[in-house]
């Protein structure tokens, strides 16, 4: 029973070069055996051989399917053992799963993206997307937040998305070098104008962060239906068998991970 | 039937399990009486089995025997989990090649409330064969083409039902249905399990009814349509993978690596797993995860009873 049709079976992948973003977080850029096209906002299962698997989205332009890039944070088991592999080790693959962002609902408008910590990564791919066909959208306007400078993800790129896209960053505790704003990533909002008439939202970031963001956006006058959120919860199948990602009967990993706030308004813990 | 592992409800300690027939039980073979202990997603999807890495090719098909209602009833949930847009080709294999002989219940056990959510205690679909002891012998019912070409060519056992059979069936199929609404009488109401359900997110019944329960997962693991499963990767050479039954009364069951969980008390995972049975499994799979076998409640160490909590629900 090959991988073709084995929804459980994994693709052998071998990471190429580990990129360090901050003390706690890493770029992981791995080649797929047989090759991985996936649509902006999708995620894959990733394994550590004889340890475990967890979902993570894609940090890589979508339109580059022999190598891919994840951005992980080290923060349980799997990504504990994942942080301490190193170039030319082998991980599985297994994906892509999920429905990604409509990039047709954006054509036409002003695209904001409310952006907390490690939920950068799925952001960038989403940015590259956007990017790729810039003249498609009225602006693309990034909003990111982090705990501390050391914290922001992909400084090195920093600088050139600032030329190319309307990017405003903050940090909870700032140091004496940060030239930026200070405060949670909500605070970034009183400094963009939007045409609220025009403009489609996307969060993604942790879960507080994601409940507080909604929040603001609402205040600020965004329609639920203009709020697209990237959830997440624990999962394992990622192809909706598995039960552990619901939210209410929606399964994050396949009829996610990207909602409008309008589809899960009504449910109770979402943000939990 | 060398083709066939064959499994039938034998008695033992009073109780009725699934066990393998072998030459010396055929004859204690229970066809009617009861649904037995094992659901039959402990054979179609065991407790731990591996899903990457194993050659399911060499496993013999299963043929079961004395299925009630209440098991064939969960098989359409499951056949839509496991089959769809990922297809478990693994499940899928065991299942198509399986053979369901099924029977009418006869003496339904005291928790069995398969008349309170739709059901009724006789088979009408989802068989190859259904066999209703009548008298002396079976009335067998073909449901499939299968059953239909099992049965060619075996004349020599077999006699048209005569009119005072079917009576005798129909006679038969009244009273057990009888038996299970009469057992059942105080935990009836009309609203539908949905309404009941949904509309009690705010209730006290959840935390009352919770009150005793230990977190086992018995209620899960008895459970014919439960299937909430993890997955386990186990050897650093080949990509083994194990998928085992989970439990959603466990806390830890939807626990991030970061250690947030949506449901962190006890009547939260409680409560879910009635809004999975009633509300959640309906919208997936447009029907309830209840197909009222009692298992839930046979097996529970803390005495709960989901009769009880949806009549309370129902009070409110």
């Amino acid at each position: 029973m090959g991988p073709q049709n084995n929804p459980y079976q994994s693709q052998k992948a071998v990471i190429q070069k580990i990129i360090p973003e901050t003390s706690g977080i890493k770029t992981f850029v791995v080649q797929p055996e047989s090759g991985f096209s996936f649509h902006c906002g999708q995620f894959a299962e990733l394994s550590v051989p004889g340890i475990g698997e967890a979902p993570f989205a894609m940090s890589s332009p979508c339109f580059k399917s022999e190598q891919l890039e994840f951005t992980i944070q080290n923060v349980g088991y799997m990504t504990s053992r994942l942080h301490a592999m190193k170039e030319g080790d082998i991980v599985g693959i297994r994906g892509p799963y999920g429905n990604g962002f409509p990039l047709d609902d954006f054509y036409g408008k002003e695209v904001l993206l409310l952006i907390g910590g490690v939920g950068f990564p799925p952001a960038r791919t989403l940015i590259y997307s956007l990017l790729n066909e810039k003249n498609k959208f009225k602006r693309i306007i990034l909003c990111y937040g982090a705990r501390t400078p050391e914290d922001v993800v992909y400084k090195y790129q920093v600088e050139d998305f600032r030329k190319k896209i309307e990017l405003y960053m903050t940090v909870d505790k700032a140091d004496k070098n940060w030239r930026e704003s200070e405060g949670v990533v909500t605070v970034l909002l009183d400094k963009v104008k939007v045409d609220l008439k025009n403009s489609a939202a996307v969060v993604i970031g942790p879960p507080i962060m994601m409940k507080f963001g909604t929040f603001k956006l609402l205040e600020v006058g965004y329609q639920p239906k203009d709020i697209y959120l990237s959830m997440e919860r624990k999962m394992y199948c990622g192809i909706g068998q598995c039960r552990h990602c619901m939210i209410d009967h929606y399964f994050i990993c396949k009829d996610g991970p990207v909602f409008t706030y309008e589809q899960l308004k009504n449910f109770p813990n979402i943000w939990e | 039937m060398e083709k066939y592992m064959i499994l039938a409800p034998q008695k033992e300690n009073g109780g009725l399990f699934m066990q393998p027939v072998i030459q010396d039980n055929v004859a204690h073979i229970v066809y009617d009486e009861a649904r037995a202990a094992q659901p039959l997603k402990t054979f179609l999807l065991p407790p731990l089995d591996e899903v990457v890495g194993k050659k399911v090719q060499a496993e013999k098909p299963w043929l079961f025997l004395g299925i009630k209602a209440c098991g064939l009833a969960a098989l359409p949930i499951l056949d839509q989990a496991f089959g769809g847009d990922f297809t478990d080709p693994i499940y899928q294999k065991r299942r198509e090649e399986s053979f369901i002989v099924s029977s009418d219940c006869t003496q339904p056990w005291e928790t069995c409330f398969c008349t309170l959510v739709g059901g009724q205690p006789y088979p009408v679909k989802g068989f190859d064969l259904n066999l209703s002891k009548v008298w002396d012998g079976f009335v067998i019912e073909v449901g499939s083409l299968r059953g239909k070409t099992l049965l060619e060519g075996h004349d020599e056992v077999l006699k048209e039902v005569v009119r005072e059979e079917a009576t005798a069936l129909e006679k038969m199929r009244n009273e057990t249905t009888k038996k299970v609404e009469e057992q059942n009488r105080d935990f009836k109401f009309e609203k539908r399990h949905r309404e009941v359900v949904s509309g009690n997110w705010e209730s006290e019944v959840w935390e009352r009814h919770s009150e005793t329960c230990v977190e086992c997962g018995a209620c899960n693991h008895a459970c014919p349509t439960c299937h909430c499963y993890f997955l386990d990767d186990v050897t650093r050479k080949t990509f083994v993978k194990l998928r085992g039954w989970d439990s959603c009364m466990y806390s830890g069951y939807a626990v991030t690596a970061g250690g947030g969980t949506p449901r962190p008390r006890l009547y939260e995972r409680f409560r879910n797993r009635y809004f999975c049975k009633f509300k959640y499994l309906d919208d997936n799979y447009g029907m309830y995860g209840c197909t009222g076998c009692g298992r839930c409640i046979e097996g529970c160490q803390g005495k709960i009873d989901m009769r009880q909590a949806l009549k309370d629900l129902v009070k409110n």
